[in-house]
């Protein structure tokens, strides 16, 4: 009989493992709560080891010679026929009777039929709303029909019905009918043998850490933001600007936010200081001086090359923790003791950085919370020959450890569904 | 009336001895919610937490032990008004209550005088008291005087408010009980940069010059704030912003002319009780309350 | 001789370790935070929080007789942004106690220490100021006993060190 297999989260750890068991024939319902997959991957731009874009990740052998990848979004996600994709899609239920799972989902609509829409655009043209684009910077905007970044899977576009003025429009526009402004929220159940947690990671909005005035200015960003920034397809064209426009000469960047802190998270985000020196190395090649403030750097074996670059690149290091990020003069100010002169330092910046905690999303869904443990993580067999977990969802960590953790649980989940290879 | 709430009153030395304008103010105030203060003479000094502290420890935490043994003895729950034997007290408690061996080693110290602590003691300072118990809505009832037209910097001070795990207070660095107090009087609250930054005070006996340019510190970020007055809970904070402003003012070479007041005496002109604060006001306050009284519509 | 050094460093440290909250110290990474957060080290480059526990925690006990541990003035800003939430000011007062016999105490703090275990306060109660608490309506407040709160301070030894320690302050104490 054929198995299926409910995978949670469609980030690149969830991509994966719901590919590889398609491939070994299991059928997979892939749950997406946004309405694109990819996850935080979709907001970083370039991405390590290899400074790629980050929806490139995947497994094939066709892109990067000789890699095991291939881009996602020209992988066969939404075109398998064992794997259905629901995105816009939440968790309402898992209930377990006799060893088969009954999961309850809740879609969202998109208004946009995925079936017949040829996404030739016209639609987004002709929208008259204007609203701030979530994944936009500096004041970039999107319409009410829109499409969150151009390469996302799905295609389609979607309305956010919040800004819509069902002016009609886009309807009468669109020659396939593709699109139901009517259209209604949808529930369904799906029997399933195995659940696969792949809920990911998200940057923690750093409002409340004492001393970093986030909150109070725009040139106290993150790397999430700051990638938005470098992105050359994003709402600056790749030039990183202040909050008033100016082009920045000087960036300070500060390692472990409320990460490593009993007060905030309690951890080490795993990934910070390698996307920070990523950050770094890019932001030298655009001739900007950059200083890091940081404890010490966690950087894997993998992406060691990052470092080395950015010493030879010119990035300084000073080894301490700020205490805090002041607006002085409108600009950023970083207080900070450099513990190797033992000098108390006043950097001023146009530009910090915050390494914000990666923070588990597993814990901001009730109908998950019997899988939960530490900090929100969850163990990669969560219930044994029943749930697992892959990826961030495991606790932090860098893309190709996500990926490879991702194709280990897939040989698991087939070995205990199937009784063995 | 009802039977008086009655807390034990730990009265420790600066208060009494130095500024019982303080403890006047305190006690008529809370008179008007039906509060008692209790005294018991086997209080001692609490002892200070900034000098004391690092000659013996042990003897520190001995000797704040066995004052809140006599506080525990009466059965009431204390109330300190300054801030330093809040703090002692109310840190030394904590320390008891965590610390198995110590609570041991104390109490077979205190036993010889008959006296036990446990640790789970409540010891609360004026805001716990007028915040928590009384209630601001009690206290706004007894505003007669409103005292609109005043702008006022509230300056917590270190001690009353940290450690939070002693202090039970509401935040260790953005608090708003005393705010919420002043605002009960109809006085606006002036946002004064660094709500938690030191009066410089601990530092006097060690080294006067940096206590004095902390403190001056301080009194700029208040002026700069555009208070009428600073009001303050701890006598500490008090000698170092009002006693010392001159001379910081003389030093730095500049001029501060900030009226400081203790919450009482605050609270004292919102009800009506003027009086009781003119009547020592030549005696306690270096820095003239005219202008302020003039702005209130009291005689100066 | 190198070796009875050490020892000695050591034992600072596990003497500081066992006090009541001292242990928290071991949880220090050395991040530096405290020493940005610290008001007086603002003004005072020499006087570093970080480097003081760094000290400690190495087992070099020469902070003890370092005036500047004096210089703290026991705000807590620093333990309130510590991220490992290390008792930072307490463990100078630590330092300080063992700073004690070398004199390592103002003479303020001196004098005061001496009021305290001779009378129970830690300023001596004037006769005017008794008339003036009368004046104001307020009660008196009576004495402690003297003699059990003496009895206690011998048994911790502070009696016998008040009598004998001589501060290394000046008297023009400031710098
Ligand atoms: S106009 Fe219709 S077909 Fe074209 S992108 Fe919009 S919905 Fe799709
Ligand atoms: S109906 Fe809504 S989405 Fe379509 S064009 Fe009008 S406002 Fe835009
Ligand atoms: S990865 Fe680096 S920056 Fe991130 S929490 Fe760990 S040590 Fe800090
Ligand atoms: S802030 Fe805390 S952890 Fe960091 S150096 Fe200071 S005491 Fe150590
Ligand atoms: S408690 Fe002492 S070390 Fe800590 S911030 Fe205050 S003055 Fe600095």
């Amino acid at each position: 009989m054929t198995k299926t297999a409910v995978v949670i989260g469609a980030g690149l750890a969830g991509i994966q493992v719901a590919q590889q068991l398609t491939d070994l024939g299991i059928v997979v319902h892939l749950i997406e709560k946004e309405s694109i997959i990819g996850g935080l991957s979709t907001h970083l731009g370039r991405v390590f080891p290899t400074g790629d874009c980050a929806l490139c990740l995947d497994a094939s052998t066709e892109i990067f010679d000789g890699q095991h990848r291939r881009c996602q979004y020209r992988g066969l996600v939404t075109e398998k026929k064992n794997l259905k994709l629901h995105t816009l899609t939440e968790i309402k239920s898992i209930s377990e009777v006799d060893g088969n799972f009954k999961i309850s989902i809740k879609s969202q609509p998109r208004h946009v039929d995925l079936d017949r829409c040829v996404v030739c655009l016209e639609c987004i043209e002709v929208c008259d709303v204007n609203t701030p684009d979530e994944y936009g910077i500096r004041g970039g905007t999107r319409k009410a029909i829109f499409r969150p970044i151009p390469q996302g899977v799905p295609l389609a576009p979607l309305i956010d019905m919040e800004h819509c003025t069902k002016c009609g429009k886009c309807v009468d526009i669109c020659k396939v009918n593709a699109i139901d402004l009517e259209e209604k929220e949808s529930t369904k159940t799906i029997k399933a043998d195995a659940l696969i947690l792949a809920t990911g990671v998200e940057e923690k909005v750093p409002l409340d850490f004492p001393g970093y005035e986030y909150r109070t200015s725009e040139d106290i960003i993150t790397h999430a933001e700051l990638a938005r920034l470098l992105d050359p397809a994003g709402s600056t064209n790749g030039e990183v600007t202040t909050s008033s426009g100016n082009t920045v000469s000087e960036v300070t960047m500060v390692l472990c936010v409320g990460s490593r802190d009993l007060d905030a998270a309690e951890y080490c985000s795993q990934a910070c200081c390698t996307y920070s020196l990523k950050h770094a190395d890019m932001l030298r090649d655009l001739g900007i001086d950059v200083t890091i403030c940081y404890m010490d750097l966690r950087v894997p074996k993998s992406s060691e090359h990052y470092l080395t670059l950015a010493r030879e690149k010119g990035v300084k290091f000073l080894r301490g923790k700020p205490d805090s990020v002041i607006i002085r003069n409108g600009k950023p100010m970083t207080i900070v003791e450099d513990t190797q002169s033992q000098k108390r330092m006043q950097i001023e910046s146009d530009l910090v950085v915050l390494a914000s905690p990666l923070s588990p999303l597993a814990d901001q869904n009730d109908a998950l919370a019997e899988f939960i443990g530490e900090y929100g993580f969850i163990s990669r067999v969560a219930k044994e020959g029943r749930v697992y977990a892959c990826g961030t969802a495991t606790g932090p960590t860098d893309i190709p450890t996500s990926i490879a953790e991702a194709n280990a649980i897939a040989l698991q989940v087939y070995t205990d569904l199937e009784g063995g290879v | 009336m009802s039977k008086p709430r009655t807390y034990t009153y730990f009265p420790g030395c600066m208060i009494p001895y130095r500024l019982p304008h303080f403890e006047l103010t305190a006690r008529e105030v809370l008179k008007k919610f039906n509060v008692e203060l209790e005294t018991h003479s086997e209080h001692s000094c609490c002892p200070e937490p900034t000098t004391f502290t690092g000659v013996d420890f042990e003897a520190w935490v001995t000797i704040a032990a066995r004052n809140v043994a006599v506080s525990e003895s009466t059965g009431n729950e204390t109330v300190a008004l300054c801030s330093g034997c809040f703090h002692t007290l109310a840190v030394a408690n904590h320390m008891v209550q965590e610390d198995e061996e110590l609570k041991k080693r104390i109490n077979k110290r205190l036993k010889k005088s008959g006296l036990e602590i446990t640790g789970k003691h409540t010891i609360k300072n004026i805001l716990h008291v007028l915040h928590k118990d009384i209630g601001l809505d009690v206290i706004k009832k007894q505003v007669t005087n409103p005292l609109t037209s005043l702008k006022i910097a509230p300056h917590y001070g270190c001690h009353l408010v940290r450690p939070l795990e002693a202090t039970h207070m509401d935040h260790a660095e953005n608090p708003q009980w005393m705010d919420d107090v002043i605002r009960t009087t109809g006085a606006e609250i002036a946002e004064i940069e660094d709500k938690m930054a030191c009066c410089g005070a601990p530092i006097m006996p060690s080294g006067e010059d940096k206590a004095l340019t902390i403190t001056a510190s301080r009194l700029d970020q208040i002026k700069a704030s555009g208070a009428d007055a600073i009001v303050v809970v701890c006598p500490t904070c008090y000698t170092q912003l009002e006693t010392q402003q001159a001379k910081v003012a003389d030093k730095f070479e500049t001029e501060y002319n900030i009226p400081v007041l203790y919450l009482g005496e605050l609270l004292a002109f919102s009800m009506g009780m003027t009086d009781i604060v003119t009547a020592n006001q030549r005696r306690f306050h270096r820095v003239k309350l005219g202008a302020l009284l003039e702005k209130i519509g009291g005689t100066p | 001789m190198v070796k009875q050094e050490t020892m000695l460093d050591l034992e600072f440290r596990s003497w500081l370790l066992e006090q009541p909250e001292g242990e928290t110290l071991l949880r220090c990474y050395q991040c530096g935070r405290c020493t940005s957060a610290c008001p007086v080290a603002e003004i005072e480059p020499s006087f570093n929080p970080r480097l003081f526990l760094q000290k400690i925690l190495i087992g070099d006990k020469s902070i003890a007789e370092n005036q500047l541990v004096w210089n703290c003035l026991t705000c807590e800003q620093c333990e309130v942004r510590c991220p490992e939430h290390v008792k930072i000011p307490h463990i100078l007062i630590l330092a300080k106690v063992r700073g004690l016999m070398a004199g390592n105490v103002p003479l303020a703090a001196l004098d005061r220490a001496r009021t305290i275990i001779s009378e129970g306060r830690s300023l001596s109660v004037s006769s005017p100021m008794l008339k003036t608490r009368t004046k104001m309506g307020l009660p008196d407040l009576g004495t402690p006993s003297m003699d059990q709160i003496v009895a206690m301070l011998a048994d911790i030894g502070i009696v016998g060190k008040l009598e004998n320690v001589k501060s290394v302050y000046g008297d023009a104490e400031d710098e």
